[in-house]
């Protein structure tokens, strides 16, 4: 065990290299080429002992030695390392992405440096992060990976959405931050100690239990997106780097939901109302999320609302589990926290598939706006096989991986039903309709940019789609996470169950995720895939038999098709985003042709998003004005404000005295 | 022999109260450099450590020699007039002083009773603080806030020996290259703000205001 954690070391160390290499090194793409090759290699180093300390690991590894160091600073137990994997895992695909991806900046001879370090440091600081056991070190890793987060963003720093996207970033991370160190402060006050290891409390301790509870739910529920505290996500994905929003989206919102795991390991066991609070919560997340999504025009928008949404589905996973931790029932916990830790890895897996499948689309085409996109299909059809698979992944559709994890969560309401019997099996029948809705509008809003984006006909002409060989294999990479992951859960369903076994449920206790018949499951999607490739085949066979009749799709009766008749996003939509004008900020704007020979017309939908403009953003606003009116005690002399210094050290000076 | 000193350097302060040279207040920076060094060697002088010696003569240097000389040259360089043009009249000035000073005295008498602090140094040390924020506040002059703040710095020593003796000295030694630093910008500032604008007054620095 203690080997395969000094590799771990080495890894780092390794993805460290590059920084050097990208001072040394002259040119740009040799640069490029060097640093992406070096944290390859650390990644994969990383990821190999990380998969075979998690699997060989039997207990919580507090101390240790490197080389004849002791040290305590780091924490190698189940719950870090699992999201140390999930983290490589996906670094290694964006990592190659990235490569291909700064090459064409490159060639337009855009300097990437400095985006190549914040690459490198966010990469090295994330993993660190779940690793640390010390809240000082933790804390550190924090604005480390936040701020190269934002620095990285920036990239395109001279388009003033960019500009504005990546502040309501930096003030998120700045509100987390100061969250999290009253957090940890409190935590220590409590303890007297700064390791998570020695962090525990019980709901005996009062209203420092709900207090630290509140402000680890603000702070990482800020972080990770719930609803109330979403705001950042539309705007920073979008304008992010694709590498940066992938890792963004698939990797950091991701460290929110660590953080609070975590922070369920240290206070626990957890009132119920708290449960039901995080499940309400992450309920409202995952609806909204999935219906603001349904509304967007632009892709990288549509995926961070989509973020929010899985987001939300995690979050009902880890209330059902503090709903079973209250009851001390250990299968609700089990299955509760089991499908948020596996939706967890599946959302990192599929959802950067997606934004690097969009980071090619805007290369390619050079807009966000599904509207302008169309008949994408002709163009790249692997590409477009790939990206389906990831949309039919983050439905939750079986037979993919989205649907494991969401069959866990399902199951864990009905074992929860089952268990706590009284009034629950309604409450839980509500929430199974809830979570059924939200996949239900995934699905219609996957239907719609697949078909909007891929099928039809080109809407803006194509110049030329061109997939690289990297991109290529980074979306093969993680489309065949999903697959096999769907197909083969038994593996991951394994090392989910050890982690929850070493620090959230007793050891041995025996697991409601291996009581599942995993493999009926593995065996009937293949049964299902094996009849479409029978039905497939037989159809080919025909076809050879009787030959193809082709023909133009039925134009409706209209003359002179052209591709601005086809179905477009918004009117795909409109029937859902109609279902309510309140939630969505949802506003249509028609200017219908009135003559009989009709000349002009126009047609245009807006939707907002109901927290974010009628909450928020007036709030921010009122905010703004309130303290703006303090504008009359700013000075262009200097001598003012010393003389206000002054006064307020007088004040002090006699409050002191007086105390005294 | 440490109040004796304390209250030379609260003669200092009154002494830049009233003068209106600029050279004077160079001049009283260099005294009470000297008296803070003195200050500090006076412990050794019964128990003499080499140690214990670095940081008066760091002191010495910084405040004494280099400080003051470096004042000069921008003021020769730059040639700034040698009157300091107070705001308010130097008088109004001096009462403001006194009466600050004498409820410094009272306050760190009756806190002398229940603290053990050593009231004088500690009162002279508050003093200078004050005095050192009200020049900067009633005078024109930017090569005189630095002056003040020297001043104040002087005030936060002098504080630091009468409150605890035993204060690191690692970190006084810090607070002395924070003052040197600080001191070497503000000059390198004057130079350049009198390459841009004409006048060494705050005043004329609120234009630079975006």
């Amino acid at each position: 065990m203690n080997d395969t954690i000094v590799l771990l070391y080495y890894a780092f160390l390794i993805q460290s290299i590059p920084i050097i290499a990208i001072a040394v090194v002259q040119d740009n793409r040799k640069a490029s080429a060097v640093t992406h090759l070096v944290l390859l290699a650390g990644l994969i180093l990383g990821f190999s002992s990380t998969v075979s300390s998690l699997v060989s690991s039997n207990s919580t590894l507090l101390s240790f030695t490197l080389w004849g160091i002791p040290n305590q600073v780091f924490r190698f137990d189940s719950l870090g390392l699992y999201f140390l994997g999930i983290i490589q895992l996906v670094a290694i695909p964006t990592t190659i992405y990235s490569y291909s991806y700064l090459n064409h900046y490159i060639s337009n001879g855009k300097s990437i440096r400095s985006t190549l370090v914040f690459y490198v440091l966010l990469l090295v600081s994330t993993q660190v992060l779940v690793l640390a056991n010390d809240a000082i070190l933790f804390l550190i890793c924090w604005e480390v990976m936040s701020m190269s987060a934002y620095l990285g963003m920036i990239f395109e720093k001279e388009k003033r959405e960019v500009r504005s996207g990546s502040f309501y970033y930096f003030i998120m991370n700045h509100i987390v931050a100061f969250l999290l160190f009253i957090f940890f402060l409190l935590l220590h006050h409590q303890t007297n100690s700064w390791h998570f290891s020695d962090f525990h409390l019980t709901s005996d301790s009062g209203a420092i239990f709900i207090i630290l509870y509140f402000l680890s739910l603000v702070a990482f529920g800020t972080k990770a997106g719930f609803i109330p505290f979403h705001f950042w996500l539309p705007r920073a994905h979008p304008i992010a780097p694709t590498v940066f929003s992938a890792f963004l989206s698939g990797i950091i919102i991701k460290t929110g939901i660590y953080g609070l795991l975590r922070t369920f390991q240290f206070l626990h066991p957890t009132p119920e109302w708290l449960g039901w609070l995080v499940l309400v919560i992450s309920m409202i997340s995952a609806i909204l999320g999935v219906w603001y999504a349904l509304a967007q025009h632009d892709i990288k928008k549509l995926l961070a609302y989509h973020s929010v949404e899985n987001i939300g589905i995690i979050g009902i996973g880890i209330g059902i589990g503090f709903i079973g931790s209250a009851y001390h029932s250990i299968p609700i916990q089990v299955l509760g926290f089991g499908g948020a830790l596996l939706h967890t890895l599946n959302h990192a897996i599929f959802k950067s598939l997606l934004f690097i499948g969009s980071g090619v689309i805007y290369q390619n085409l050079g807009t966000r706006n599904i509207e302008q996109m169309g008949g994408l299909v002709h163009r790249g059809k692997y590409f477009v096989m790939l990206f389906l698979i990831g949309s039919v992944a983050i439905s939750g559709i079986p037979p993919l991986n989205g649907f494991i994890s969401e069959f866990i969560i399902y199951n864990g309401f009905f074992t929860t039903a089952k268990i706590l019997n009284n009034y629950y099996p309604i409450l839980m029948l509500i929430s199974v309709v809830g979570l059924a809705f939200v996949g239900g509008l995934a699905v219609a809003c996957f239907t719609k940019i697949n078909s909007i984006m891929f099928l039809g006909t080109e809407r803006k002409e194509v110049k030329q789609f061109q997939v690289s060989f990297y991109e290529y294999l980074s979306l093969g990479i993680l489309s065949s996470l999903c697959v096999i992951i769907g197909f083969y859960p038994q593996p991951f369903i394994g090392i989910v169950t050890k982690v929850l076994n070493h620090g959230f449920v007793p050891e041995n206790a025996s697991s409601a995720l291996l009581n599942i018949n995993w493999m009926f499951i593995s065996l009937i999607f293949i049964a299902v895939v094996l009849g479409i490739l029978v039905v497939y085949i037989w159809k080919r066979f025909m076809q050879e038999k009787y030959g193809r009749r082709t023909s133009p799709a039925w134009g409706c009766g209209y003359e002179r098709l052209n591709s601005r008749m086809q179905y477009t996003a918004s009117s795909f939509a409109d029937e859902l985003n109609e279902i309510s004008k309140t939630v969505l900020v949802y506003h249509k704007n028609i200017k219908k042709p009135k003559q009989i020979f009709p000349t002009q017309g126009s047609f245009e939908s807006h939707a907002q998003d109901l927290i974010d403009s009628k909450i928020l953003l007036p709030g921010f606003r009122k905010l703004s004005s309130l303290i703006s009116r303090i504008e009359f005690l700013s000075y262009t002399d200097i001598r003012y404000y010393i003389a206000f210094i002054l006064v307020i050290i007088t004040i002090y000076s006699v409050i002191a005295f007086l105390w005294v | 022999m440490e109040n004796v000193l304390s209250i030379l350097f609260c003669l200092s302060l009154f002494y830049l109260s009233v003068t209106s040279r600029v050279k004077a207040y160079v001049t009283v920076l260099q005294m009470q450099g000297l008296l803070l060094t003195v200050l500090l060697v006076l412990p050794f002088v019964k128990h003499f450590s080499l140690y214990a010696l670095i940081l008066p003569t760091t002191l010495f240097i910084i405040k004494v020699v280099f400080i003051p000389r470096y004042i000069n040259k921008i003021i020769r360089d730059l040639d700034i007039k040698r009157v300091i043009e107070p705001t308010i009249q130097q008088f109004t000035f001096l009462l403001l002083v006194i009466f600050s000073m004498t409820i410094i005295f009272i306050a760190s008498n009756i806190l002398s009773k229940s603290t053990d602090i050593e009231t004088i140094p500690f009162a002279s040390g508050f003093s200078a603080v004050v005095v050192g924020i009200l020049v900067i506040i009633f005078r024109k002059k930017l090569i005189l806030h630095v002056a003040g703040f020297l001043v104040l710095e002087n005030g936060i020593f002098l504080f630091g020996i009468a409150v605890a003796s035993e204060l690191p000295v690692m970190i006084e030694i810090g607070m002395l290259l924070d003052v040197f630093v600080v001191v070497f910008l503000m000059g390198i500032a004057l130079n350049r703000i009198s390459s841009t604008l004409s006048g060494f007054e705050v005043t004329a620095l609120g234009r630079l205001k975006d």
